[in-house]
């Protein structure tokens, strides 16, 4: 403890927790991006930047296999090319993952490997790096390896069924029908979402925020691909805006909030264009912040092996610091109830309760805001907060 | 919470394990489009595995805190047994007839097998097993989209399938396995209750095609109805596994008639049970002993005075007599709470209420 707490110092005062945001240079291109495929030789030109990506820990899911699977997680590098034609903007992530998973029509435990991408509707605030928040919507496009995927017509339509029995009646509709569905039937899992705040997550399918999107496996490495507008309905993305980024790993079965996942990072389109002040880091005494973190925060919330607090009693902290930004941890200190993680359904914990909800569904937090507390000891401890997270895989 | 409750009380009693039930529900709702292997209403032999094999030790439900256990989502190959055809079409041209895979499990697996030895003390009992439309449901408690509802009228438990992203934390959360994952839509569907036929005053298809006439259905705040009373005067109705901590709202009348067990030399034992209560008292909890001596005491009442509310009810004299249902309920039920009233199927099961063009969310509108 002594050894980490001298580094952490250390850390602090050599201010290696950078002040300014991360930030991923758009590659300007004249060619037209929206048709720019995994292979085009114009990612040779860009520069690959590197995300890490850290195991969402807040809370815990209820699939035994899952949290077991998932215990010695680690974090991973993405490494990520940007580019830009004026009008869309394009990224190519990489990462390592050793199996190829995908969800087969054969299985009820298959999952898939996948990936996301998460835009902020609101330029002068960051919404939660999750799914958003009140009034600051993110717009996320998911793909998932299913390979090709089997609905009766492909658009999310269920109900249409045809009796297969019925021959005498149906037979030439039935062999027509059949055929439509061969024709349209198969394709990848590729959605658009819109979310504000958890439980909210509604995909988009009037086309509102086009997108294209690729995966391909090869020799242990996941490429992916998304292209879209820089502009549309509910988007406009400028000079510089955030990005955040998360992985699935199917062989871990991975899916909703069990994945690995970026923070909120900065894309600058040009050279030029500042970089956004609502991402910058806070320059803090993470000691100190370890001591205070203690004091104020350890009877609810757990942490790596800080475990005084009973499970479920607050959202677990063990990797904040990966996947939350400084500023959304200041303003959960001082204003808890402006996120709140919704954890499982209210019918699972009599006992201690994060949040209440009201008939609307609004949920206040059961933590007291902490805005008592001076600049000083809020800096410092989300300097400490910043720190906590597991290592990257080599 | 729900503002009224629909139950089904099943006699175990009466079930003769023909599966007419299972057979009724499999055609009406889960015969295709990767739905094959689902049993929205199964029957299984006790003591046996069940289905899914070993239910009852993957996990789920509520710990005595109040919070939600983890729970294993069992596997087509291991527990639900991968559903099986046969050769059909060759068997015309000489082919021997056989299965289309290897099967391994499947529901009704360890059918009348039983415990006990022949013919001292063995014994089975069959236990019909639906989603039970739970009032604090590990289903719907487990799932982090808000996919799964309990409607307001009635409580029943429903998954929106524009809303399920198809993670399946639902069927680690239930502890009676009682949802399924749906391969081909990559969503999770479970028993409606046959909503579409309660909402026009008709039984669900299991209870009103049973064969053995052993399953109610009402509202349990019906004083007057058969429900109320097994459920909640009589209390001879109880939750499978209460432990569990769902507060299922499908009840059981215990077995409790099964002939008394033999010694070495054939004769009766006077006194003994053939189904030992422990085992009662693991599926039903410790009301069991309570229940079964009423059940007794008015068999015995009904004997000697010829007179018995509790047994009038369970032998049901007239089919109609089981189902308190009510064709207008949901429209008066509806407008006397200013509510809009229900279409004969639910609008938000029916895709629509989600995929209408985007518009920002107004706030406080989504839970
Ligand atoms: S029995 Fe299972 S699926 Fe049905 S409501 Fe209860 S927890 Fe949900
Ligand atoms: S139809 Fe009735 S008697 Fe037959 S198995 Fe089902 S519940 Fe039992």
């Amino acid at each position: 403890m002594k050894t980490f707490k001298t580094i952490m110092m250390l850390v602090s005062l050599l201010g290696l927790n950078s002040l300014m945001a991360q930030s991923l240079n758009a590659l300007h291109v004249k060619e037209d991006l929206s048709k720019v495929s995994l292979t085009s030789p114009l990612w040779q030109k860009a520069k690959a930047q590197s995300v890490e990506v850290y195991p969402q820990t807040t809370i815990e899911m209820n699939d035994a296999e899952l949290v077991r699977a998932n215990e010695a997680n680690l974090a991973k590098i993405l490494h990520v090319k940007t580019l830009s034609d004026g009008k869309s903007v394009a990224f190519l992530l990489q990462w390592k993952d050793k199996t190829k998973s995908l969800q087969t029509v054969q299985s009820t435990t298959d999952y898939s490997d996948g990936f996301a991408v998460q835009f902020s509707t609101a330029n002068d605030k960051l919404p939660y790096i999750g799914m958003g928040s009140e009034n600051r919507a993110v717009i996320v496009h998911l793909q998932k390896a299913t390979g090709t995927i089997f609905e009766p017509n492909n658009s999310g339509d269920v109900y249409h069924q045809v009796n297969t029995s019925n021959q005498n009646t149906f037979a030439k509709e039935l062999t027509s029908y059949k055929n439509e569905v061969a024709k349209q039937g198969s394709g990848d899992y590729q959605r658009a979402f819109i979310a504000e705040g958890f439980r909210s997550m509604t995909q988009i399918r009037d086309n509102a925020e086009p997108s294209l999107m690729e995966m391909k496996y090869d020799k242990g490495m996941w490429s992916a691909l998304l292209v879209r507008p820089l502009k549309s309905e509910h988007l406009s993305l400028q000079d510089s805006f955030p990005v955040a980024f998360a992985i699935w790993d199917g062989e871990k079965k991975n899916r909703d909030g069990s994945k690995l996942l970026s923070a909120w990072v900065g894309v600058s389109l040009d050279a030029k264009a500042k970089a956004l002040a609502l991402l910058d880091e806070v320059k803090g005494d993470a000691s100190n912040g370890e001591t205070l973190m203690m004091e104020n925060c350890s009877a609810c919330h757990q942490y790596k092996t800080v475990k005084n607090a009973p499970n479920y009693m607050a959202p677990n902290l063990s990797n904040i610091g990966g996947y939350a930004n400084a500023s959304y941890l200041k303003e959960s200190i001082m204003e808890p109830s402006a996120v709140v993680v919704p954890g499982y359904n209210l019918n699972a914990h009599k006992n201690f309760l994060w949040y209440t909800s009201d008939e609307k569904g609004v949920r206040t937090s059961t933590m007291p805001p902490f805005a008592h507390l001076d600049e000083k000891s809020v800096n410092d401890l989300v300097a400490f907060m910043k720190t906590l997270k597991v290592e990257v895989e080599k | 919470m729900s503002q009224r409750q629909l139950a089904m009380v099943m006699d175990l009693n009466k079930c003769i394990g023909c599966q007419t039930c299972t057979v009724s529900c499999k055609t009406q709702w889960t015969n295709r489009n990767g739905r094959e292997y689902m049993y929205w209403n199964n029957v299984e032999t006790y003591p046996g595995e069940g289905y899914p094999k070993k239910w009852q030790e993957l996990g789920g439900g509520f710990d005595e805190a109040g919070d939600l256990k983890a729970g294993v989502v069992p596997s087509l190959q291991g527990e639900y047994g991968v559903p099986w055809d046969y050769n059909h079409d060759e068997l015309a041209s000489g082919a021997a007839f056989k299965p289309h895979v290897d099967p391994k499990w499947g529901p009704n697996w360890d059918e009348d097998e039983g415990a006990g030895d022949f013919p001292n003390d063995n014994y089975f009992f069959y236990i019909p097993r639906i989603c039970n439309h739970c009032t604090n449901p590990g289903c719907l408690s487990a799932c982090p989209r808000d996919a799964i509802f309990k409607r307001d009228q009635d409580g029943v438990v429903l998954v929106d399938l524009d809303r399920c992203q198809g993670y399946r934390y639902c069927i680690a959360g239930c502890p009676y396995k009682k949802i399924y994952f749906n391969p081909r839509i990559s969503k999770s569907e479970k028993c409606i209750l046959c909503f579409p036929r309660i909402e026009k005053g008709l039984p669900p298809a299991c209870a009103q095609q049973c064969v053995g006439r052993i399953r109610f259905v009402g509202f349990l705040d019906d004083e007057e109805g058969q429900v109320y009373k097994l459920v909640k005067k009589f209390k001879v109705a109880l939750p499978l596994r209460p432990d569990y901590g769902t507060e299922s709202n499908v009840y059981y009348v215990p077995p409790t008639e099964a002939p008394p067990k033999f010694d070495a030399s054939g004769k009766i034992i006077e006194g003994s049970e053939r189904i030992p209560p422990e085992v009662l008292e693991k599926l039903f909890g410790k009301e069991v002993h309570e229940a079964a001596r009423t059940l007794r005491a008015e068999m015995k009442k009904r004997k000697e005075t010829g007179e018995s509310e509790l047994m009038d009810l369970l032998i049901a004299y007239k089919h109609e007599d089981m189902f308190r249902l009510d064709g207008n309920y949901y429209a008066e039920y509806a407008k006397s709470k200013g509510m809009p009233v229900i279409k004969p199927v639910d609008e938000r099961y029916l895709s629509g209420k989600f995929t209408a063009k985007m518009t920002f969310f107004t706030k406080g509108a989504h839970a």
